[in-house]
């Protein structure tokens, strides 16, 4: 009788996510993954039932607890500021405690994944990000612009700087640690860009 | 529903194109013992899975084979 192994059912989840960061999707194989995570083929089979799939289950279970670690203690009612500085927050502790998965996450959602894994895993963060920013429209908090200027303006600077933590060099080669007068500097101009 | 594991069984094959696929494709559609099955064509093993209430392994081979196509379980 089979039984799910859940501690194999993990080690094969991580390994699956290091293995697409380092070979990308079309580097990656159910056969290599399979030699990786010392299980045989058939029993990831049993698992997953192609390259497909797994790819897909693996984004969604990223994207669901990426979500999850971004909606935690924010809400849509908070005024623009103190919202905007709770998904920093949140997206910087989630990236710098998870950098593989983040990394894992940027190259699923810009493949031709990224629809099904985002239909999956967005839904409820997308209503209340949604409520967030016409709360924060009608309260003049915020200038109206479109989602995508918003998303750009608002985290674009967030993810360079994460970027620049994650290589660990700063523009002269030297070391970059993410400080929080870094991150407050440049929040403060982002707040100067949105708020009418 | 959450697939029940004791029902899938997974074979290594030779079946490498579309044109292969197309063929075990018939006999597997309309086999009404097989709820599920798919083959990774992107796979060295060619892997085809079977998922089955009824069917074992020598049933599954012996349907693959008679087309002159290579089948054999993969145990784990």
């Amino acid at each position: 009788m089979r039984t799910r192994d859940s501690n194999k059912e993990e080690i094969v989840k991580q390994k699956a996510i290091e293995l697409l960061v380092e070979k990308g999707i079309e580097g990656f194989s159910m056969n290599r993954l399979a030699k990786e995570s010392k299980i045989s083929v058939a029993t990831l089979y049993i698992y997953y039932s192609d390259k497909d799939d797994l790819v897909r289950k693996i984004g969604i279970e990223i994207g669901k607890n990426f979500f999850a670690e971004m909606a935690k203690d924010f809400s849509p009612s908070m005024s623009f500021k103190e919202g905007l500085r709770k998904q920093w927050e949140n997206r910087i502790r989630y990236t710098q405690q998870n950098p593989l998965e983040v990394r894992c996450w940027e190259l699923l959602t810009h493949s031709s994944y990224s629809e099904s894994i985002l239909e999956q895993s967005l839904l409820d963060f997308k209503i209340t990000m949604g409520t967030f920013f016409k709360n924060a429209v009608e309260k003049k908090e915020l200038v109206p612009v479109s989602k995508e200027v918003f998303w750009s303006v608002a985290y674009g600077p967030l993810y360079s700087l994460l970027h620049f933590e994650r290589d660990g060099k700063n523009f002269g080669g030297g070391p970059f640690k993410l400080s929080q007068k870094t991150t407050d500097e440049a929040f403060e101009l982002v707040l100067k860009a949105l708020t009418p | 529903m959450e697939t029940d594991f004791n029902n899938i069984l997974i074979f290594g094959t030779n079946i490498k194109t579309e044109n292969d696929k197309q063929i075990i494709s018939k006999l597997l559609n309309t086999n009404p013992e097989i709820e599920q099955w798919n083959i990774d064509l992107e796979d060295i093993d060619s892997v085809l899975r079977i998922e089955s209430q009824t069917l074992n392994a020598t049933q599954i081979i012996k349907i693959i084979t008679e087309q002159d196509f290579k089948c054999s379980e993969l145990t784990e």
